[in-house]
């Protein structure tokens, strides 16, 4: 854990952070609102103090009541990897700007996340579906997205069998409505 | 200059349409989509200028490295521009781990690059360490390191031998298809299996060494440096491989770096990049090695690096050889395995590039998130940034170089 790196993040983005800065084993993080994450990603990459110059990976998460982009950073200025939440998308039209300006390899990542979420990156110029056929319409790894034949979609889906369900199930299904940990 | 749109081509017939004589022209693969353009680069790709003319090229070519398509925009022999289509080999592994749990989720990680599994499963058996706070015993470290950087040597061998046939010679991939058949061999001695490894628990590994892995390995190794010189002669003094390679695919470091490489590709632009020492993990930072970087940037640089780093991989075995200690192989832990909630990321350097992880723990027994992040798909990228200008035979070198597996790509 990087106690540096962490009050670095607090007083360049202090007001601009939406949770407390977290850190555990290697890593630290920081969520952001899904608007700033141009211009916090730019200072993170472009400030002498931080320099993230690897963009180490970019992945969508549906927490089954908003939807997340994570960004994860690595930079030669602290050994610690640097995890940037954009939270709060809503899932019936999840929108973040692009960071293809800053890493044009991003495009793929990004295509695959809007590909698998329905995540739309503002600004990035070829955001269609990446492994799925173009006429597919839903997104595979969305939460309410089941798998046609699997314990996902069993009543004990993701318990054993002996014991009991008792969060909230899907009408339809049985399967369990799995929800993200909060913290 | 005039501009022509082919949108409005229908879909062509089917061969059961009774209507469809066999006069007629029937397209076996047609690159142009039915549908209109959906992003503005879809329409740009798709608008020929004078002279220019689309190529399919896969899913079924033999140097697409497995089942990639490419639609190439070619001007005579020149290509202009190209479009990788990817999903012939999606099997959403994603998906898939986050619906079984988390023992069983490592297996669903080995066939993304299927020919270095260990390192498909290294990360994730990482990252969930890390949600369940497990300190892994020290000789089980070094058994994942032994065996890993002996897949690292399968993996290069193999790329060798490809790189060499995607070029046009035959021979290389026959001498290393010896390297790497006796390395697979003492693989599945010690995990029991040739290729999907399954090898690596959460808290260690399956099993101890085995005595018909150490006498293998010992037989290998008292040979190996030799065979790997004469493999190496093969292609580093040929005139014809070496011309052809030098100065093809060029990428320098700033853009190579925004297109997100690591691993070899990266670290042949003159970037010592390796996450072994960016970011140590395991027993890496023990052990002594050398980061090899070349300036270049190009196919020949690309290729040159992985044979310094399969010596290093050598240096890396024997180390690990003499200062293997004793005791467990596996850290205690119950069966069923539930991680408190929390969010966990690790990232190995695999011989392309780097394997990474994020998975997110919901206090059950499946992960309720499981990132893989797979270097072969960004390299692939930026294929598309390398090959323009170049002849259509140097696209296969390319991408050869890059060094993409289509089941990483896909996942």
């Amino acid at each position: 854990m990087d106690r540096i790196l962490r009050c670095r993040l607090e007083s360049r983005f202090g007001e601009r952070l939406t949770g407390p800065v977290r850190q555990r084993h290697d890593e630290t993080e920081i969520r952001i609102a899904p608007g700033d994450v141009p211009e916090v990603l730019l200072a993170l990459h472009d400030e002498s103090e931080f320099r993230f110059r690897m963009l180490s990976d970019l992945a969508g998460v549906d927490t089954g009541t908003t939807m997340q982009a994570v960004y994860h950073l690595w930079s030669d200025t602290t050994a610690d990897w640097l995890r940037v939440i954009a939270d709060g998308m809503s899932r019936d039209d999840p929108r973040v700007p692009s960071v293809t300006f800053l890493w044009k390899g991003a495009e793929w990542m990004e295509r695959e996340a809007y590909d698998m979420f329905g995540i739309t990156f503002e600004g990035n110029r070829d955001l269609r579906r990446i492994y799925m056929p173009p006429d597919y319409a839903s997104f595979p790894l969305r939460k309410d997205f089941f798998l046609a034949d699997d314990a996902a979609r069993s009543p004990a889906g993701g318990v054993r069998h002996m014991e009991q369900t008792h969060g909230p199930t899907n009408a339809q299904t049985g399967a369990r409505i799995r929800q993200a940990p909060s913290s | 200059m005039t501009t022509r749109t082919p949108f409005d081509i229908p879909a062509h017939a089917s061969t059961d349409d009774p209507r469809v004589t066999l006069d007629e022209q029937l397209g076996v693969f047609e690159p142009i989509p039915p549908y209109p353009p959906r992003t503005e680069r879809e329409a740009e790709f798709y608008t020929l200028r004078d002279g220019e003319m689309f190529l399919n090229m896969g899913p079924q070519h033999p140097s697409t490295h497995g089942v990639l398509r490419v639609v190439l925009k070619i001007d005579g022999e020149k290509v202009v521009d190209l479009d990788p289509v990817l999903g012939y080999l999606h099997r959403g592994v994603e998906k898939l781990c986050e619906n079984a749990d988390y023992h069983q989720a490592i297996c669903y990680t080995d066939p993304l690059e299927y020919i270095s599994s260990l390192f498909c499963e290294w990360s994730p058996v990482m990252a969930f360490e890390k949600l369940l706070d497990v300190q892994v015993p020290r000789r089980a470290e070094y058994i994942r390191v032994l065996s890993g950087e002996l897949n690292r040597i399968a993996s290069h061998a193999l790329f060798i031998g490809w790189f060499a046939l995607d070029l046009g010679g035959l021979t290389p991939i026959l001498w290393s298809f010896i390297e790497r058949d006796e390395i697979v061999e003492m693989l599945a001695a010690l995990t029991g299996q040739r290729m999907l490894f399954n090898y690596f628990r959460i808290g260690g590994v399956n099993g101890d060494l085995n005595h018909e892995f150490m006498s293998r390995l010992g037989t290998w190794m008292s040979k190996a440096t030799h065979q790997i010189n004469s493999n190496q002669a093969l292609l580093n003094e040929n005139e014809i491989f070496v011309r052809r390679a030098r100065g093809l695919g060029v990428i320098d470091t700033a853009t190579a770096l925004q297109m997100c490489m690591t691993g070899p590709n990266l670290r042949a632009t003159g970037v010592p990049f390796d996450i072994r020492r960016a970011h140590p993990y395991s027993i890496y930072p023990e052990l002594d090695f050398d980061i090899p970087s070349r300036t270049e940037g190009d196919c020949l640089a690309r290729y040159l690096l992985r044979m310094d780093e399969v010596k290093q991989s050598l240096r890396i075995i024997d180390q690990c050889l003499h200062r293997m200690p004793d005791g467990p192989v596996m850290a205690k832990l119950p069966r069923l395995i539930r991680p408190r909630p929390g969010r966990a990321y690790a990232a190995i350097e695999g011989p392309r590039g780097q394997y990474a992880t994020y998975a997110i723990s919901d206090g059950t027994d499946q992960p309720y998130r499981m990132r893989i992040h797979d270097p072969s798909f960004i390299h692939l990228q930026s294929v598309g940034l390398l090959t323009p200008g170049n002849l259509i035979a140097d696209t296969m070198a390319i991408m050869a170089s890059l060094d993409p597996i289509m089941g990483g790509v896909d996942k």
